[in-house]
């Protein structure tokens, strides 16, 4: 039916990381996020919403994130995500496990 | 108390959960929004950017899935899941025409049917406020009467008498027969003779010219001088003329006028009725008591407005009752009865139809069986596909809806087929319908129609889809993982595909022997000594009319020349006329005394009609005890009757009729005619093959002529061959003269049979396709397992064990399957069947015979169709089948 997506789907675990990287600019909506993702991925990466609202469940039940209702500029009621003090720490946390295993992934790659 | 709170505790927690699942809900519409606004945008389509806004958006979890937007989730998931069926099906070819010509075949069947049931029974009488319309007739139990015809002076008191009747009209039942000559060929026509108030009563309106009117129910000189002409014979012999009305054409040598045209279709009292003519009875006849005691016309009333069917039916009874005391002499046992009109003209046809239809039922239930097991076969080979989408994130019920919605595509498509085939089957019955057996015999799709096909398509895919939706949802993802989709549960498929088998069987079961009842019948039926010999005999009608043959002499001169002159022809036997031929109907009955009973007594309803001398040659009639009509009984010598045998058994019992005398008065007086009974013959079938011989007296054609007769001519040769040459020797005595029905008395034989000949041949089809569909069944599951169980095979025949045994495994399975479902199928039979009860002659509704041989049949039939898996099996070489593992 459909061609296959141009855009790569985000990797299961990298999605929480992405999500609160985002978050650190300003507090934002679902979609917002998912449009974020894909903006500074040079539209490479695709969020599938599957899995976005998952993880915003799952990064607010472990108190990295909170969400309040807004207004948003054009009228509409919109459920707001924002970073709290232990989220910005996690950042952190999860850039550093990344990167190491990029590098690591790297490094194999150059070996091979 | 403090069960309360841990209560109130649960409530709040519920609440609680649904405003959480409100939240949610309200948050995906937004994105949803927000992503179509986006699409929008980007310039698609409104509806193209919220389907791919849906699109994208892609498989939510299901749990939070069954809270959104319901109506939007659920329609872009039968989208998704249509689109996605196609695509499957359009893998599987081979399957998918294989489900769909099956379904069509039994969806098709069922269309063609239900739109006979549709026309017949369903759609209301093409009258105004039909349901206002009632039936009335007259019953006596001492004479075996119900429902019987009315006498219309009884009628007439009732019209005036109930309150509850805004009007009665009266007709003949079923149609005469007029002369029309002067219009080039003579015609006999199909007349109606009907009250004048008849067409206003139903609220038909003629299409041109006027209807008759109340007055021409009467008329000084007793004589019709308007005529309604139906809108076939308008076209026909008119060409459509619209200037037909006023014009002037002859019925029977009289002027008749054409008032009006009838509209299209109006089959009352028959189909094929030429003309309707009011009855124009002399004023005076309505204080005759012949008018009383005579009955022969049906009544219909319309309820006035506001009285209920109760009240007429009360206010009839009283009347009827002060017409016993009124006129205690025709009156004395006559009681009245009335019901809805439609409930009595599709009285008789309701029970064929209603049979057809059953077992168009049980052709779709058999077919979706049949599916079924298609499709979950299917199922089966899609275990890893299941798997995959199941650790995709897909859930059991997601998919358990996908495979329904699979079968539902599946049902629809082979809807859409059926409806084509149905079509066509519509046709193909409107062409194989015995005239007369139903109202009409056009039957069209209508909405009703099309509304039952969606209700079949939609049962039949719910139907055979449920148990590959069960499969499908059937495990969890964790187990379908680390199965390959074997071991235990080809086990459990295999019960399935059993049981689907087992029932198939039983419902071809109960087709096939309420087929074979019906053949069983018919054979019955077909071997029934008529009481003539119909074999190289033609009938003809013919009519005399003008004033040529205004007297009873002249008619008969006519005759007994005609009859010389055809007995001349080479090749001829024998010919003879008689006012009503055997196996159409009855002709006069009248009630009869005989000479020498105590006074009082007298007898009912024999039934009479008048023959020349030679007609118990020509039809082959036994003559049991006396003498047959010679030359010397004609007019003015002593009167003669021959009674057939059912006469004497009846009123003769240990005497000897010959010599007797009868009367066909009640009370005889002094100016009663008596007539001696000369000869007894054997009884011949007055009404049809199926109805014994009724009690009948023959009168000879000299001391009762009548100017309509039936020619009965016996050839050595082809009966039909005989026609040209009788009409030409009419046309040089008289081209005046008309002929009508010139038919063997074989074809009359035949077209008696009509409606049981095609009752049985549509059920032996249906049966025929639901056997064949069970075969296929039941092969199909055996080539399954016996595919299974190759290697099983080929280690036994490796082990040395004998390839017939082998064989036998595959066919003790088959014939296990096989026996149960006939020994449900025979057991639902047998309540089944007591429905054909009315519709079979000289045979139990459990007639052993049939239900010993049919199951055996079957029996055969499915053993048959397991050998062949069985030998292929086989025939597998046992070290292919080891490795095909």
């Amino acid at each position: 039916m459909a061609a296959a997506p141009s855009a790569a789907d985000v990797l299961r675990g990298t999605l929480d990381l992405l999500v609160l990287k985002t978050l650190t600019l300003a507090p934002m909506h679902g979609w917002g996020i998912s449009q974020r993702i894909q903006q500074f991925s040079r539209g490479v990466l695709d969020v599938n919403q599957g899995s976005l609202y998952p993880a915003l469940q799952r990064l607010e039940q472990k108190g990295w994130i909170e969400s309040e209702w807004h207004t948003t500029e054009n009228n509409r009621r919109a459920k707001y995500y924002n970073l709290t003090r232990a989220g910005r720490r996690a950042v952190g946390d999860e850039a550093a496990s990344w990167r190491r295993y990029v590098e690591a992934v790297e490094l194999i790659l150059q070996v091979s | 108390m403090a069960t309360v709170k841990g209560l109130r505790a649960r409530l709040r927690a519920l609440f609680r959960r649904g405003a959480a699942e409100r939240e949610l809900d309200e948050e995906l519409r937004f994105h949803i929004e927000m992503e179509t606004e986006q699409n929008l945008r980007s310039g698609m389509p409104p509806a193209e950017a919220r389907r791919r806004a849906l699109r994208d958006f892609g498989g939510v979890q299901p749990t939070k899935e069954a809270h959104r937007d319901v109506r939007g989730r659920w329609l872009e998931e039968l989208i998704a899941d249509t689109r996605y069926a196609l695509r499957t099906l359009r893998r599987a070819p081979v399957l998918a025409g294989a489900a769909i010509i099956t379904l069509a075949l039994g969806i098709g069947a069922n269309t063609t049917i239900f739109s006979a049931v549709n026309a017949e029974i369903l759609k209301p009488l093409p009258f105004a406020s039909p349901g206002r319309l009632v039936m009335l007739w007259e019953e006596n139990p001492e004479k075996g009467w119900h429902e019987q015809l009315c006498a219309p002076a009884n009628a007439f008191d009732w019209k005036d008498q109930v309150r509850a009747f805004a009007d009665v009209a009266l007709y003949f039942q079923g149609a005469g027969q007029a002369t029309l000559t002067g219009e080039g060929t003579p015609q006999i026509l199909k007349a109606a003779g009907v009250s004048g108030n008849f067409f206003d009563l139903l609220g038909v309106r003629v299409q041109l010219g006027r209807a008759l009117t109340a007055d021409e129910t009467w008329s000084a000189s007793g004589v019709a001088h308007t005529a309604v002409i139906s809108d076939r014979f308008w076209r026909e012999r008119f060409g459509a003329d619209g200037h037909v009305i006023g014009r002037s054409i002859r019925i029977d040598g009289q002027p008749t006028e054409i008032v009006g045209v009838a509209p299209a279709g109006f089959a009352l009292p028959v189909e094929g009725v030429d003309i309707w003519q009011p009855m124009a009875w002399k004023p005076e006849l309505r204080r005759k008591i012949f008018f009383r005691r005579a009955h022969f016309v049906r009544a219909i009333a319309r309820l006035a407005p506001g009285a209920s069917f109760e009240t007429a039916d009360a206010q009839l009874q009283t009347v009827a009752s002060r017409l016993k005391l009124q006129y205690p002499e025709t009156n004395k046992y006559m009681g009245a009865g009335l019901t809805p009109l439609h409930r009595f003209l599709v009285g008789d046809t309701q029970l064929p139809l209603l049979v057809l239809l059953a077992s168009v039922a049980l052709l779709l239930l058999i077919a979706c069986a049949n599916v079924g097991n298609l499709l979950l076969v299917r199922a089966a080979g899609r275990e890893r596909e299941a798997a995959l989408r199941l650790t995709l994130g897909a859930g059991r019920r997601r998919l358990a809806k996908q495979a329904l919605t699979e079968s539902l595509v599946l049902s629809a498509l082979g809807g859409v087929a059926g409806v084509a085939l149905g079509v066509v089957g519509i046709r193909v019955l409107e062409a194989l319908l015995p005239g007369g057996m139903l109202r009409s015999s056009h039957f069209a799709v209508d909405w009703t129609v099309l509304g039952y096909v969606v209700l079949i398509v939609l049962g039949s895919g719910i139907l055979f889809g449920t148990a590959p939706a069960l499969w499908m949802g059937r495990r969890s993802p964790a187990e379908s993982l680390k199965e390959g989709g074997r071991g235990g549960d080809s086990r459990r498929m295999r019960r399935w595909t059993e049981l689907l088998v087992v029932g198939e069987v039983a419902l071809a079961v109960v087709l096939t022997l309420g087929a074979g009842l019906l053949v069983r019948s018919f054979r019955e039926l077909i071997s029934v000594d008529p009481g003539f010999d119909p074999r190289g005999v033609l009938a003809m009608q013919i009519a005399l009319s003008g004033p040529k043959y205004d007297s009873a002499s002249q008619q008969r001169l006519f005759f007994e020349q005609l009859v010389e002159r055809v007995k001349a022809l080479p090749g001829v036997e024998g010919a003879a006329v008689t006012t009503v031929p055997p196996l159409a109907g009855t002709g006069y009955t009248s009630d009869f005394a005989i000479a020498g009973r105590p006074a009082g007594e007298y007898y009912t309803e024999i039934t009479h009609r008048s023959v020349m001398t030679d007609y118990f040659h020509v039809m082959h009639v036994r003559l049991l005890r006396g003498r047959i009509f010679t030359a010397a009984d004609r007019q003015g010598a002593p009167h003669v009757l021959i009674i057939n045998e059912q006469v004497a058994q009846k009123y003769f019992k240990g005497q000897d009729p010959v010599g007797q005398r009868i009367t066909f008065d009640k009370i005889p007086n002094d100016s009663s005619e008596w007539s001696t009974i000369v000869g007894v013959v054997a009884g011949e079938r007055q009404r049809d093959l199926s109805s014994e011989p009724l009690i009948e007296a023959y009168i000879p054609y000299a001391q009762e002529i009548q100017s309509a007769v039936s020619l009965l001519s016996r050839t050595n040769g082809d009966p039909s061959g005989l026609a040209p040459a009788i009409r030409r020797i009419l046309g040089e005595m008289d081209h005046n003269v008309a002929v009508a029905d010139v038919r063997s008395m074989e074809m009359i034989r035949a077209a008696s049979l009509a409606r049981e000949r095609f009752l049985m041949a549509m059920l032996v089809v249906f049966a025929g396709v639901g056997l064949l569909l069970a075969v296929v069944g039941v092969y199909g599951v055996l080539a399954q397992v016996a595919r299974r169980r190759t290697r099983e095979m080929g280690i036994r025949i490796a082990l040395g064990s004998p390839i017939g045994q082998v064989r036998w495994l595959v066919v003790r399975h088959g014939l296990g399957l096989v026996t149960v479902g006939v020994v449900i199928g025979i057991s639902a039979a047998l309540v089944a069947t007591r429905g054909l009860g009315a519709l079979l002659y000289h045979v139990a509704p459990a007639d052993p015979v049939t239900f010993v041989t049919i199951p055996m049949l079957l029996a055969i039939t499915g053993v048959a169709a397991a050998w062949v898996p069985a030998i292929q099996a086989s025939r597998a070489d046992p070290a292919v089948a080891l490795r095909s593992e």
